[in-house]
């Protein structure tokens, strides 16, 4: 089957894009046990710093990610003290309307700034592939797919290792406790927050070479990030990292062998399937969703 | 009287008052005449949306201020946003009952105007479509339902028209010799013109396909299709495209090498729209898309009365956006509101039943409005195919250029069959 080498690496770079979205949602899921519905819009506006950056100031995509990292940090941290910061104990109601309507008023403060244009980044590199084997590699897709699987393994390891890590951990299984041991909850939060924010804005920069950048553009990843955060298992990096890639093959190859029209019933079913065999997702623990509550 | 009672019979006539002013809307004072337009003003579609409005907003001016208004009137509108089909239904009620318009235009695209026309229709308003090529929009027998533009049908007529006509000769095929992949997105307009255009090809020509292949226009990756699609090894590929889609597939299937002879599309997104060359400079160079006229344009084609109202339609346009080529967006919102007016301005009225009767007598040969159009109406409210000129358009050097038909412009096709890539300049 001589499809069948670029079928296995447009999973991989594929699912290296879904992962990159992912970890940051399920960062934030993990400690706050929050779901974010404006993750997508946080992709969005990475998406458009690239391009702004590239537009006007020809900064290459790889020099606005060293830049879009404080940048992205300091408006995650922004939109929880503003935004998310009195209903981080409220219900998960208060909770969905609340980032629901932040997803939303992204989207139209992008339309009303930046039109509804879908904007690509055309660097200068944006059609250079590498072949091997019949397969084509697209070099900005090689660097988003190694960017997802090292920070998938940073945040694991920070989140293992370091105090800051081990002070997150410690407030997403128990809160009360924590605050009883002197831990600062709210900074916790605030800093997990960021740090997803961080994540998805930065992803957000790696894929402007890849995809055209549009208000909505987030939503048409950000289905699929919850769908691999879910699938698994709530909070868990390294979880999401692998669904990721699970849900990029049922795609890729449901697309080449059955239909592209399929492909979305196809990763759904994947999606039941495993849930109603493993109802906390593939690395989940049973009630991890009631942690911290 | 109690003073209680007084209260709330006070309150209830406020309240029957406020009530009914807000239920009956009303025309402005004479003078004015008021019409509704419904566009997606945010979301996936805004793009369109937001050029047609913009469109129609110029056209408006240019009645008002050079060709007497309508019905004597100055024309107004009152503006709602049909993000989805949910929100075209509620605003077409909202502008009916809310704003009084007796006439709404819009909405542009296929997944709004079946139901903007039918809460239209529930209000007994005019529903003056002037994009939306969705064949079942003209075929549910609705007495109020009007359509400037082709529908899908004339679009895959008007493609298959061009590839045995023009292209056939070209690649030195005979046209049963041509194999076609049709490649879609999934909406009714991309489905509507990739089944007449099927239709057409085989029934009448022969001609072998492969496919056809539907997909959501926000996927993430054509790699698989393309795979298939260098399998199959087809002549020509006709592909029909949002925005996102077409910029996604074309940086993908430079990726693949796949080398097709001709791309043929239809409308005014994905390969029609100017953000397709924005997004590849000169990359763009070689993808057709059926479209209202561009650049090359000879315009002394036209009847006297197209020439003087396409020529001021131009410079309008240029005097607001400062561009010399007219976008999509604005040529069918722009042509299909000259049209509204002339029907206006035969009616003298907008009772349903009289303007429906001026509507179909109004008989125009093909240059006689905006874009060379022709004005014939059949029963259903559909403007005829034939009278509707359209013309196809080829990306050569960073803009969209008309090459065909070869006797209304001064460009000629390029690169049939595509070369490589890194040929196509």
């Amino acid at each position: 089957m001589t499809a069948l080498p670029q079928l296995i690496v447009s999973t991989l770079l594929l699912g290296g894009v879904y992962a990159l979205i992912a970890v940051g949602l399920t960062l934030i899921f993990g400690v706050l046990r929050v779901v974010n519905f404006a993750h997508g819009e946080f992709l969005m506006l990475g998406m458009y710093l690239a391009f702004w950056a590239f537009a006007l100031l020809h900064f290459d995509p790889y020099l606005t990610l060293v830049v879009s990292l404080p940048i992205s940090f300091a408006v995650g941290w922004a939109s929880y003290r503003g935004v998310m910061r009195p209903i981080v104990h409220a219900s998960h109601n208060v909770q969905v309307f609340t980032t629901v309507g932040l997803s939303i008023a992204l989207q139209n403060l992008a339309l009303v700034l930046f039109t509804a244009d879908a904007r690509f980044v055309r660097t200068d590199y944006y059609a250079v592939v590498v072949r091997i084997a019949g397969a084509a590699f697209n070099v900005a897709q090689i660097v988003a797919f190694a960017i997802a699987v090292a920070l998938t393994a940073g945040l694991f390891t920070f989140m293992r290792w370091s105090y800051t890590g081990k002070v997150m951990r410690a407030t997403a299984q128990d809160r009360d406790a924590s605050a009883l041991m002197g831990i600062d909850t709210d900074r916790v939060y605030a800093i997990t927050w960021a740090v997803g924010i961080a994540c998805v804005g930065a992803a957000g920069v790696l894929l402007a070479p890849i995809y055209p950048v549009y208000p909505t553009a987030g939503l048409q990843f950000v289905l699929i990030a919850y769908v691999a955060v879910v699938l698994g298992g709530l909070g868990d990096m390294a979880g999401a990292l692998i669904a990721a890639l699970a849900v990029a093959a049922v795609e890729v190859v449901g697309s080449y062998t059955i239909g592209t029209a399929w492909k979305e019933v196809l990763y759904l079913l994947l999606f039941i399937g495993i849930l109603v065999v493993r109802p906390a997702g593939l690395f989940g623990q049973r009630g991890a969703e009631a942690l911290g509550a | 009287m109690k003073t209680a009672t007084r209260v709330v019979i006070v309150f209830g006539i406020l309240g029957l008052a406020l009530g009914a002013g807000l239920v009956q809307g009303q025309q402005p004072p004479s003078g004015e005449y008021k019409i509704g337009v419904l566009e997606p003003l945010t979301g996936n579609l805004a793009v369109q949306g937001k050029l047609h409005v913009e469109g129609y907003e110029i056209m408006r001016d240019l009645i008002n201020t050079r060709f007497g208004g309508v019905m004597g009137k100055k024309l107004v509108f009152a503006v709602g946003d049909a993000v989805d089909p949910t929100a075209a239904a509620s605003e077409a009620t909202r502008l009916a009952a809310r704003e009084g318009v007796k006439i709404i235009t819009g909405t542009f695209s296929s997944t709004l105007c079946g139901a903007a026309s039918e809460a239209a229709a529930r209000q007994n308003v005019i529903y003056w479509e002037t994009s939306c090529v969705d064949p079942r929009l003209t075929r549910r027998n609705l007495k109020n339902v009007f359509r400037t533009e082709i529908d899908g049908t004339g679009f895959g007529w008007y493609n298959i028209e061009f590839i045995a006509k023009h292209l056939a000769h070209r690649l030195g095929k005979k046209t049963n010799e041509l194999k076609i992949a049709y490649l879609s997105e999934d909406s009714s307009y991309g489905q509507s013109v990739t089944e007449s255009a099927r239709q057409r090809a085989k029934q009448e020509f022969g001609m072998q396909e492969v496919g056809p292949e539907y997909y959501t226009f926000t996927t993430n990756d054509l790699t698989p299709v393309l795979l298939k699609l260098k399998a199959a090894n087809p002549d020509i590929l006709h592909h029909i495209s949002r925005d996102q889609d077409a910029i996604l597939f074309w940086r993908q299937a430079r990726e693949q090498n796949f080398q097709v002879k001709a791309v043929v599309h239809a409308g005014a997104t994905g390969y029609g729209n100017p953000g397709f060359g924005k997004a590849f400079g000169n990359d763009a160079n070689g993808p057709f898309a059926l479209l209202e006229p561009g650049p090359g344009l000879i315009i002394e084609k036209f009847r006297p009365e197209g020439q003087l109202v396409e020529r001021a339609f131009r410079e309008a346009v240029k005097t607001k956006t400062g561009a010399d080529v007219l976008a999509g967006g604005h040529q069918l919102a722009g042509g299909g509101l000259w049209v509204l007016k002339l029907a206006l301005d035969a009616a003298k009225t907008d009772d349903l039943d009289k303007f429906r009767a001026a509507v179909l007598s109004l008989d125009l040969p093909v240059g006689s409005a905006v874009n060379g159009w022709g004005v014939k109406f059949d029963e259903t409210g559909q403007n005829s195919n034939a009278r509707v000129q359209h013309y196809m358009l080829q990306w050569q050097n960073g803009s969209l250029v008309t090459v065909w038909p070869e006797e209304f412009t001064t460009h000629r096709a390029k690169w049939i069959p595509l070369g490589p890539w890194d040929q196509r300049k």
